[in-house]
Formats: C-alpha cells, sequence, structure tokens
C-alpha cells in the first residue's frame, strides 16, 4: 500500500507513539487486504465492551491512551458490557465492572463522545450520503452503508480506533464503487410482516448472500427505519455483509438493475416457510425464560413507546426479568414521556448504554434468554452459555406476562 | 499417505503445519471460541469440543461482531490460538486479527483465503495440512 510522506513520518514515529502504532495497525491491514492507498474518514464508531474486548483489548485501547493518543475524528462508541451508572442493581460482578471502566476511562481519554449505543445514527453520528467513515458494529455498517448512503467497511476491534486516532482507513472492500454492486436478488414473500418476520428474512440473506452484496427487492410497504436497522443487523450477524441494496430505499438503487450494475443476477424468492425455518433454528429450547432481552440493536425511543402500549396494564410473571436496552439519550426521552415508568410499572427495567449481546449473561446469573433479536440468538447460540429462544415482541409478551 | 495441494492467496504470510479442523459454514471467533482454553463452544460449527490451539482452521467465511478480530488476538496471547486460518472468502477478522497479534506480541499466523470450496466436501478427520505462504500452497495429507 502507497503511504505519502507525511503518513511515512507517522510510521517513523516522528507524530508521536500513539500515531505510529496506529500507523502501523493502518498499514499492515491495508497491505494485507490489497488497499492501494488510506483515505480520510468523516468519523469512527468504535467497540469497546470488555465481553468483546478482553484484557487484550484493554492493553491495545491503554496503549493509546497512555501514550498521548487522541482522536483525530468525532467517534462515538458502541454499548459497553454493563450498565455504567447500575451495574450493581444488574447483578454485574465487580470485578468485571472494573475491567470495562478500565477500557471507559481510555475511552474518555482518547476524546471519544460518550455514545454507549449500537445505534450511533439514531443519536449524534449521522454522516452525510457520500462520506467515507470508519464504523465498527455490523449493524451500524449496514445501515451506513443501505439507508444513510455513506461508506464503511466493517472496521474490526483495532483497525477501528486506530482509524479513529489518524483520522484514516485502508481504501478497500465498500469503499470502492465496484465492490457495491449486488451480486445476488432475494425477493420477499408478500403480506404482512411481523417485527420476527424482518429479522428472520435478514438472518436468511445475511447466511445466504456468500460474500457479495445482497439486493432484497419487494421489501415490504410500510417498514420503518426501525424495522431496517434489526433486519440489517439480523443479516450481518449471520454472514460477512456489509451492505444491503434495499430496491427503492437505497440511494442509487430506484430499481433492481440500478442495483445489480446493469448485470442479471442470481434470483433468491423468500418463502413464509422460509422465514418459519429461520425461527426454529434459532429457538434452542421451550424452556421458562428467566430473561426477556430485548434490543440487539439499541431500541429506539418510539420502540420503547410500543412496548410500553404492549404492557399496559399487565405485570410480568414472577422469576422473569424483562430488559429493554437503549441510549442513554433515548432513555431521557422516554422517562420524560412516562415511558420508562410505565415499562418498570409492568415490572420491566431500561437498561442504559449496554446491551445484551455484550452483556456477561451467565455471570448475572440468566440461564435461558427470551428475545426477539435474531443477532442476540445468533450470538448466544454460538457460546451456549445461555440458552436461547427466539419469538415475536407479542408472543413474548403474551407468555411472560399477565 | 495421500497428499492434495491447494492453491490460495496468502493474505498474511508464513509457513505453518497441523491437524486440520474444518466448519462448512460461517464462523465466527466471537463466542464460538474460549480465548482462555481454545475449545470450540458453537454447536453448530461442526467443530464443537474441539481445541484450536495449534491447529489449520477451515471456514467458508466470516460472519458476527466486529469483536471477532479481538476474539482471535486474546486466543493468540494466551497460547491458545490456531497455528493458521484458511477460509473460502476473506474474513476481515482473521486478517485484522493475525495482523494486531503480530503488531502487539510478535506473533501472527499464517491467513490465507480462496481454498478451493471442494475442500470443504472431502474434509476428514485427522488429516494434516501444512500452508506455505512462498508458493500460496495449503497441502492436506491423510
Amino acid at each position: 500500500m502507497h503511504l505519502d510522506s507525511a503518513q511515512e513520518k507517522l510510521l517513523r514515529g516522528e507524530g508521536g507513539e500513539a500515531r505510529q502504532l496506529a500507523m502501523e495497525i493502518l498499514a499492515k491491514v491495508g497491505d494485507t487486504v490489497g488497499a492501494g492507498s488510506l483515505v480520510p474518514i468523516k468519523s469512527a464508531h468504535v467497540q469497546a465492551d470488555y465481553v468483546g474486548l478482553h484484557d487484550s483489548g484493554i492493553e491495545l485501547f491503554e496503549r493509546f491512551s497512555d501514550s498521548g493518543g487522541s482522536f483525530g475524528v468525532p467517534t462515538t462508541v458502541n454499548p459497553a458490557s454493563i450498565d455504567l451508572d447500575r451495574w450493581e442493581s444488574f447483578g454485574v460482578p465487580a470485578g468485571f465492572a472494573r475491567k470495562q471502566n478500565r477500557i471507559c476511562k481510555a475511552y474518555n481519554k482518547l476524546g471519544g463522545i460518550h455514545s454507549w449505543t449500537c445505534v450511533p445514527y439514531q443519536v449524534c453520528n449521522f454522516p452525510k450520503a457520500g462520506e467515507t467513515v470508519a464504523w465498527a458494529e455490523p449493524s451500524s455498517v449496514v445501515f451506513a452503508n443501505s439507508i444513510i448512503g455513506c461508506r464503511t467497511n466493517r472496521a474490526m476491534a483495532g483497525l477501528d480506533v486506530a482509524s479513529a486516532i489518524l483520522g484514516l482507513t485502508p481504501r478497500f472492500g465498500m469503499l470502492l464503487e465496484e465492490e457495491r454492486v449486488a451480486k445476488v436478488v432475494f425477493t420477499a414473500p408478500s403480506g404482512s410482516f411481523s417485527d420476527l418476520d424482518y429479522r428472520s428474512l435478514g438472518y436468511l440473506i445475511g447466511k445466504s448472500a456468500g460474500s457479495g452484496v445482497p439486493a432484497l427487492d419487494d421489501t415490504p410497504r410500510g417498514v420503518t427505519s426501525d424495522d431496517l436497522k434489526h433486519l440489517g443487523a439480523a443479516a450481518a450477524s449471520a454472514g460477512p455483509l456489509a451492505m444491503i441494496h434495499y430496491v427503492g430505499i437505497t440511494s442509487g438503487s430506484s430499481s433492481l438493475e440500478k442495483a445489480a450494475g446493469g448485470e442479471q443476477i442470481e434470483r433468491v424468492d423468500v418463502s413464509r416457510s422460509d422465514l418459519e425455518a429461520v425461527g426454529s433454528e434459532l429457538n434452542q429450547t421451550e424452556e421458562t425464560p428467566d430473561l426477556v432481552a430485548l434490543g440487539a440493536p439499541h431500541l429506539s425511543v418510539s420502540e420503547l413507546g410500543s412496548l410500553a402500549r404492549l404492557l399496559e396494564g399487565r405485570k410480568m410473571k414472577r422469576g422473569i426479568d424483562l430488559f429493554a436496552y437503549t441510549s442513554g439519550q433515548a432513555q431521557e426521552m422516554a422517562s420524560r414521556a412516562g415511558i420508562r415508568a410505565d415499562i418498570e410499572a409492568a415490572g420491566g427495567r431500561l437498561a442504559r448504554g449496554t446491551d445484551a449481546d455484550v452483556s456477561p449473561l451467565k455471570a448475572m446469573g440468566f440461564h435461558v434468554v427470551l428475545t426477539n433479536s435474531a443477532l442476540l440468538a445468533e450470538t448466544l447460540m454460538a457460546e451456549g452459555m445461555v440458552k436461547v429462544r427466539y419469538a415475536s415482541l407479542r408472543d413474548i409478551i403474551g407468555e411472560v406476562s399477565t | 499417505m495421500n497428499s492434495r495441494a491447494f492453491k490460495c492467496k496468502v493474505l498474511v504470510g508464513g509457513d505453518s503445519s497441523g491437524g486440520a479442523l474444518f466448519c462448512r459454514q460461517a464462523f465466527a471467533f466471537d463466542r464460538a471460541v474460549n480465548p482462555r482454553t481454545g475449545v470450540v463452544a458453537d454447536v453448530r460449527s461442526g467443530m464443537a469440543g474441539a481445541n484450536i490451539r495449534g491447529k489449520v482452521l477451515f471456514y467458508r467465511q466470516g460472519k458476527g461482531s466486529t469483536a471477532g478480530s479481538s476474539w482471535l488476538v486474546e486466543a493468540i496471547r494466551l497460547g491458545n490460538g490456531p497455528a493458521a486460518i484458511v477460509t473460502e472468502h476473506p474474513d476481515l477478522a482473521a486478517v485484522v486479527g493475525s495482523s494486531l497479534a503480530g503488531i502487539l506480541y510478535g506473533r501472527a499466523i499464517p491467513v490465507f483465503s480462496g481454498i478451493d470450496t471442494r475442500v470443504f466436501a472431502k474434509a476428514k478427520v485427522g488429516s494434516i495440512a501444512r500452508v506455505k505462504g512462498d508458493t500460496a500452497e495449503v497441502v492436506l495429507a491423510g
């Protein structure tokens, strides 16, 4: 990969230790993926949860922050592994919280924005179409490329922070026009879509699309940006994709022909029974849950509102916790609107700035998790430390409350 | 002993060898491998219970969280990383994880992509795999 003279200087250490390490990472990864050069980014979104980063991730964060590093572009952060203010009341072991707090401290020293959310675009980081960014968190990456129309690869942990420090990222993959062309098109079945249908459709697309960018034709009418957030998250959890062309929605993809760059591409018709098959695949057990986890990605304030309406006049059954995972900003709005009080009156709780897919659920004492998030189901099944059940929000509330 | 060579694309170079472990689908290090032991947890991977330590790990493509690179770095740091990774489609988690392990701990592992998809159908338990960076080859024996 070509480095210009300023970048060469950073690599030699002339910009200090932190920027030298960041440049070493970008140069190495850039060479490895066959990038031609480094290009400027407008923002970064990084991962800083202890469940994902481990001790080596703490070391890397602290190496940057202790050697005078600072973020060179506006940088937001994905959820922490704990509710940063109320972790004790959620049953998180103190030793675990200390590890998470070391990462938080380093992140703060680097000058990051305290978003602690997997939906930065619903909170405080909304790029313009056509801009290049370096975002971690695959669900955000899919939303960025497909809905916002900016460009980002999946900035893997380590690459994300290095990109944020230098305001640069290797030019490859989704940053290249030719890599963004749809190679396969999925068609959605007709009829109305439940919350679970969107997630199952996303999961199926992610699993079946291979390494190419897929398109989705016949996106159900009335689809909301929250629906697309969950669809994209499910897709990214099941495969390596970083973008979905929603025909008629994605910028530049007003028709299938445009999405596919004028080429004839393979077509996969998704049926209702395909969606049901995903449902059974992600359902491991029929056991009674001890946790209902709603989030992954974070619920918006309007989703919290829908949840409050579903819970109206109901009470959670004994022995079952319900956590609605959200951003600090959405929690604030939900509190002012009385939504939070309604959810709490029914026995639920808001968990702020953290999410179930990055939490130590087993250490917090849970065994069977019920969710409508395909991403969460996928994540928990991979580890196998807690059992997982997957159902629609309506069915979940009907089962766990009276 | 039967031996077959496959041409690949070298992402992270080097020579290495070990027992071959095959996953016939997408694979993610996050959650699916315990970095403290190297043991594969994901029952859907076809490798559950196996230890990736010192093995040559074959899978089709990546998936899952962007933390995948960190889970791999942690496994390598604790001495439980694979000897090499070979995939059909390039996996960014493997690329970034190995690169970071090299920069931070001097322990990059070879990462190859572009392996012939037929290798997964013919995969046999007990095969030994040798990856050769110079010739961009993966040799499977047994």
